[in-house]
């Protein structure tokens, strides 16, 4: 009885952890290998140039869940302060990242543009592109 | 005030590629150049004086292009000052552009940048965002205002390290008049100063130091000092403030300290609190006063702000309300 209870509970938690969406933040494949503190800082725009090319983050779009699940998990900031944040950079002549209406677009613009950082959900992911980070939710 | 409709005129003229949106700027056709600018309108009351004036109306110009980037503020300050004082309405205007800031970046990597021109001196937290759109009450505490330089004019270089958190380290050079001295809290023709910070999660801490030559017929000593050491922390719904420093010239104390600290709360993203206490002990002037400051900011949208203020002061004379709306557009 004691086996089966625990086999039962071990289902039921392997599938709680299968059922969690994996997340990636990619790049094109030139880009070195970065921390999430770099990360952080590059989509910030603290960092603007790394390894001798222009870092070029690109977000998904406002409303988008998975942009919030970014900005929550790596830039460490919800969107009310991000709005003040991008409002006082306006001040000292910094823009916020561009976005991106899909994942498909974000990928085919890191795919092509040297220096380009961005992230899609990991069933999206195809060996164009490097992966800097994953973290599932 | 002229030159200030020409270029509202200009801005209207201007082809955005993207959509506009208050408090981001306009970028001009597909240029690396967006313009921008700010305005603030405010009211005190003591009580002796009643005074309205329009503080600041500025405009900025910003781009970049590959590891450069540049940033030229113009602005009226005080434009236009109406004081009713035992009766008597007295009114001023000033229609003098000055150059706040003027500088030349180039990053040379991830981890050095070195910026030429005019710029905020990097000093603190407060002295970075100083204008009244930006900061969290209508004013700014008398530690901002008489312990360092506010802008530099000359050379900045900024090492950033990351690692478990961000390292900054600046180092600021002027050995050259000053750009626009009269917009300027000191008249100076030297100036050589440093910051330290480091950040990690929601906390920072920043030690800044420096000389400068001054100039300024108001303070007696040539050769001055500082140092100042600040501290933050800020989450979703707080943040706390706090900067305390000294001035010395060659012989003694000129500021034996001023300093403050301050508490935020965000009650929701348009409704903010305040609370501040302020203290200094300036020998200059020869005043020593305690503040304490109650403030209430409605931002409508982030870059729209209305403020009111109290501040009791330990000179009881100087107790006074403020009031502030202001804009960056």
């Amino acid at each position: 009885m004691k086996t089966a209870i625990i086999i039962f509970l071990s289902t039921i938690m392997l599938s709680t952890l299968s059922s969690a969406d994996e997340y990636v933040v990619i790049s094109n494949p030139k880009m070195k290998d970065l921390s999430t503190t770099q990360i952080k800082a590059i989509f910030l725009k603290k960092i603007t140039v790394i390894d001798s090319i222009n870092a070029v983050p690109v977000n998904l779009g406002a409303m988008d869940p998975i942009r919030e699940k970014f900005e929550n998990k790596i830039v460490e900031m919800n969107f009310e302060r991000l709005k003040s944040y991008w409002t006082k950079e306006h001040y000292i002549g910094k823009r916020p990242p561009v976005s991106m209406q899909s994942e498909e677009s974000v990928k085919t613009f890191i795919k092509n543009v040297e220096g380009a950082i961005g992230y899609i959900n990991a069933k999206n992911l195809d060996n164009s592109v490097k992966v800097l980070y994953r973290w599932s939710e | 005030m002229r030159y200030i409709s020409l270029v509202f005129i200009f801005l209207l003229s201007l082809d955005a590629n993207e959509e506009y949106q208050l408090g981001k700027g306009v970028q001009v056709g597909s240029l690396p150049f967006y313009v921008g600018g700010y305005f603030s309108l405010d009211y005190k009351h003591t009580d002796d004086i009643d005074r309205y004036r329009v503080d600041d109306v500025a405009i900025l110009g910003y781009g970049d292009y590959d590891r450069f980037s540049y940033l030229v503020e113009l602005e009226f300050k005080e434009a236009y000052v109406e004081t009713h004082q035992n009766g008597v309405k007295n009114t001023t205007h000033n229609d003098k552009l000055y150059t706040e800031r003027l500088y030349l970046d180039y990053n040379f990597n991830e981890n050095y940048m070195l910026r030429a021109g005019k710029y905020n001196s990097p000093i603190g937290f407060w002295n970075l965002l100083p204008i009244n759109v930006l900061r969290e009450t209508t004013s700014n505490p008398v530690s901002t205002n008489i312990l360092f330089p506010k802008f530099t004019t000359g050379l900045n270089s900024s090492y950033i390290s990351y690692g478990e958190g961000e390292l900054k380290v600046d180092v600021m050079l002027q050995h050259n008049n000053d750009i626009s001295y009269e917009y300027n809290n000191y008249k100076m023709n030297e100036h050589y100063g440093f910051g330290v910070s480091y950040e990690k999660n929601d906390y920072t801490v920043k030690l800044n130091g420096g000389y400068f030559h001054n100039l300024s017929e108001s303070v007696v000593e040539d050769n001055l000092y500082y140092m100042l050491l600040s501290g933050k922390y800020e989450s979703d719904k707080y943040q706390i403030l706090a900067e305390i420093g000294s001035q010395k010239s060659k012989s003694d104390f000129t500021t034996e300290y001023a300093g403050y600290i301050q508490g935020l709360y965000r009650f929701s993203e348009q409704h903010l609190g305040i609370i501040r206490v302020e203290s200094y002990d300036d020998r200059v002037t020869a005043i020593d006063d305690d503040m304490l400051i109650f403030g209430y900011t409605y931002r409508p949208l982030y870059p729209i702000a209305i403020k009111s203020e109290y501040q009791f002061h330990s000179q009881s004379e100087q107790n006074q309300f403020l009031f502030s709306f202001s804009v960056l557009f």
